[in-house]
């Protein structure tokens, strides 16, 4: 008998690839997040076949909490056939051996980079996000130690405080996306770098958020029915991105937030940045039956929870 | 175009394809030569990627036509998928073989000094005799064969490969705090880096893995800053040894301690005059009168002497009263974590065009605001 013969195949790996006592690391990280909304809870976070910075800590919660009978889609900056969501999705499928899906509707879990879908997500459904900068404080405070000290006073001061520079300076919010959200009356929370169109969609959710920073070992929370605040002022209100005039060139959708294309011709077109959603637009103009749900925003570009997004005065001034 | 409607899939398959077909196949006989041929290579994925695996390093350096970063982030996603079975007893000074052992405080040292495996004092000339087909292997002095060792030729000398640590001889003497007295050592209670997240201030375990898995080139940059002159500026080398480590386990049915194999380490070992340097005006608690030297230290699977000598000055730097804000701990360690590091600065080919189109809405927002309050 040889040492090879006794040694087991060097093509081995286990189920969802990381080994069952990181999985359980993981799952217990999202319990305590859970349960304190907003808090970010630090965890060993491994080192996965995939580069850091690339959706490492989203992939760690998806293949924590992934079973066999889960649907997965993964979206890249709203793309489920952009390069690397793509990779995601092959490797979750390769390791996990779940079903993948474009359909926000029918995925029970969806790992998104910088995206929240256009259809209502519903309760049961999880939405995982990649984080690169767990810390809404990294601007004014880049030494973590000292900005968790912050987080545990609730000393938010710097942060209104450049909220008011901003308008003093620029006369409006400069922050474009990851803008700064209190979560539950509580912690100040970076919703990850979605743009601030899908900001709203935390507020009240039926669906569970889990916020996953591989590379920074954070992992968060937004359990669903929790308040989700925007920083604001009582006469300055937080805005989302100006969606108004354009219409997708590939579905004709309205008021959903749009990606700029720019043309040869100094010209500009838009199309849809969830490409699900408008595959499913598609697909329905062709006379395809196909259930698509319910949006945040309606084709008048209302939220679906009244009064939520304030429309601010021309003359806030 | 890189969101192709439906074509992602095809295009990442033909992109690694494209890369294979470039760089060539290869097969275990060429990763056996990597492996024979690259130690010091091999030692410094090792290093880096926390996994002493000579034969999986060869593989990675292979896999990836000898990117670095790719090859070291390869034993990192592998090491994830082992399970931790048991932990080894501490290395010393009884259970290395020594076979590099230099200091620079003093002329001689206990135990000896030996140069040992070093290229520190060769011509550095290329040996372009090699290009016209002459053996790369210098003459022997002897004309003996086999063993490195022997080829190489005995020394006048007894050589002692467990000379003891020249930092005992500092403690005899109080230049050094002592060792503080610890509880029989339970090796599954050291903070691991690998299974807990790190807080600041780091415990000294974590900083001390954090140095040893470091990126030699981010050490060697920050260390090199303290050097030049924006830190402790010149510390001296107490102690650099390279030497094979025996890892020594605890048999589970009998309890005796065996050896499961030798592995190359290697430390470097600096101190400093205390108040010396960023180190000047420190606190001192009113507590016992302090040492007169204070010690820095990394040791690091593999050999790799920059990066030991580099991360011993930096664990001094993190000691320090007012070190540089680039020599503080969080700073220090967070930076020069190879995989984290590079990661994310490739991370920033992928696509941005949701936040830049958020910013792009921010700064229209601006400009309208700006007319506004400015009537033509």
């Amino acid at each position: 008998m040889t040492l090879a013969e006794l040694a087991r195949p060097a093509q081995d790996y286990s189920y969802a690839f990381l080994d069952e006592f990181a999985k359980r690391e993981v799952r217990r990280r999202i319990l305590k997040a859970i349960a304190i909304p907003g808090h970010q809870v630090p965890y060993a976070s491994r080192e996965l076949p995939i580069a850091r910075g690339w959706g490492t800590g989203g992939l760690q919660v998806t293949l924590s909490i992934a079973g066999p009978h889960d649907i997965v889609k993964v979206i890249d900056q709203g793309a489920d056939d952009s390069v690397n969501a793509v990779n995601l999705r092959r490797f979750i499928a390769r390791m996990t051996g779940v079903a993948t899906t474009s359909d926000a509707q029918l995925a029970t879990i969806i790992q998104s980079r910088h995206r929240i879908t256009e259809e209502r997500l519903r309760e049961g459904q999880v939405l995982v996000l990649q984080v690169p900068d767990p810390e809404p404080l990294r601007a004014v405070e880049p030494n973590i130690s000292l900005a968790r000290e912050m987080h545990a006073d609730a000393d938010y001061a710097l942060m209104w405080l450049g909220l008011y520079e901003q308008v003093v300076r620029f006369g409006t919010f400069m922050t474009g996306a990851s803008y700064p959200v209190v979560v539950h009356q509580r912690y100040l929370m970076s919703p990850s770098p979605i743009p601030r169109w899908d900001t709203p969609m935390l507020h009240q959710a039926a669906h569970l958020t889990l916020l996953s920073a591989g590379r920074e070992k954070r992992l968060y929370a937004v359990p669903p029915y929790t308040d989700v605040r925007p920083i604001e002022f009582e006469d300055v209100f937080f805005q989302v991105e100006n969606q108004q005039g354009r219409i997708c060139e590939q579905s004709g959708a309205v008021n959903k937030f749009m990606n700029e294309i720019p043309q040869p011709d100094g010209s500009m077109c838009y199309q849809a940045s969830d490409t699900g959603y408008v595959e499913k637009l598609v697909r329905r103009a062709r006379g395809e039956p196909v259930a698509i749900g319910a949006t945040y925003y309606d084709d008048d570009g209302t939220f679906y929870h009244p009064g939520y997004l304030k429309e601010q005065e021309p003359d806030h001034r | 175009m890189y969101v192709a409607a439906k074509g992602g899939e095809r295009a990442i398959q033909q992109a690694e394809q494209l890369f294979r077909e470039l760089n060539g196949t290869f097969d275990a006989t060429f990763v056996r030569l990597i492996e024979r041929h690259m130690p010091y290579l091999i030692d410094r994925v090792m290093g880096e990627g926390s996994l002493y695996a000579p034969e999986l390093a060869a593989l990675a350096l292979a896999q990836t036509g000898g990117d670095l970063y790719e090859a070291v982030l390869l034993l990192r996603a592998y090491r994830s998928t082992q399970p931790r079975l048991a932990y080894a007893e501490p290395l010393d000074e009884a259970h290395t073989f020594t076979v590099r052992r230099i200091s620079a405080a003093f002329k001689d040292i206990p135990g000896g000094q030996y140069l040992g495996p070093t290229l520190d004092y060769s011509h550095r000339l290329l040996h372009l005799d090699v290009l016209d087909g002459r053996d790369s292997a210098p003459a022997s002095p002897d004309g003996a064969t086999g063993d490195p060792i022997d080829k190489t030729g005995a020394a006048d000398l007894p050589f002692d490969p467990h000379p003891p640590a020249l930092t005992d001889w500092h403690r005899r003497y109080g230049l050094l705090a002592p060792l503080p007295d610890l509880p029989p050592h339970d090796p599954a209670s050291v903070p691991d880096v690998t299974r807990d997240p790190i807080h600041f201030p780091a415990p000294r375990a974590h900083r001390l893995q954090s140095l040893a898995r470091a990126d030699t080139g981010g050490v060697l940059a920050l260390g090199y800053a303290s050097m030049r002159g924006y830190g402790m500026i010149h510390p001296t080398v107490n102690e650099v040894r390279l030497g094979y480590a025996d890892v020594r386990l605890r048999h589970p049915v009998s309890g005796a301690l065996f050896s499961a194999g030798r592995v190359r380490v290697c430390q470097g070992e600096v101190v400093t005059p205390a108040g010396s340097g960023s180190d000047a005006h420190p606190s001192t608690n009113g507590a016992a009168p302090p040492a007169a030297l204070n010690p820095g230290f990394t040791a690091t699977i593999g050999w790799n002497e920059v990066k030991v000598i580099a991360g011993a000055m930096l664990d001094l730097e993190m000691e320090a009263a007012n070190a540089h804000p680039a020599h503080r701990e969080e700073f220090v360690l967070y930076h020069t974590e190879a995989v984290e590091a590079s990661g994310f600065c490739i991370h920033f080919k992928l696509p941005h065009y949701v936040t830049f189109n958020s910013s792009l809405d921010a700064i229209r927002r601006a400009y309208a605001a700006v007319q506004q309050a400015e009537p033509q």
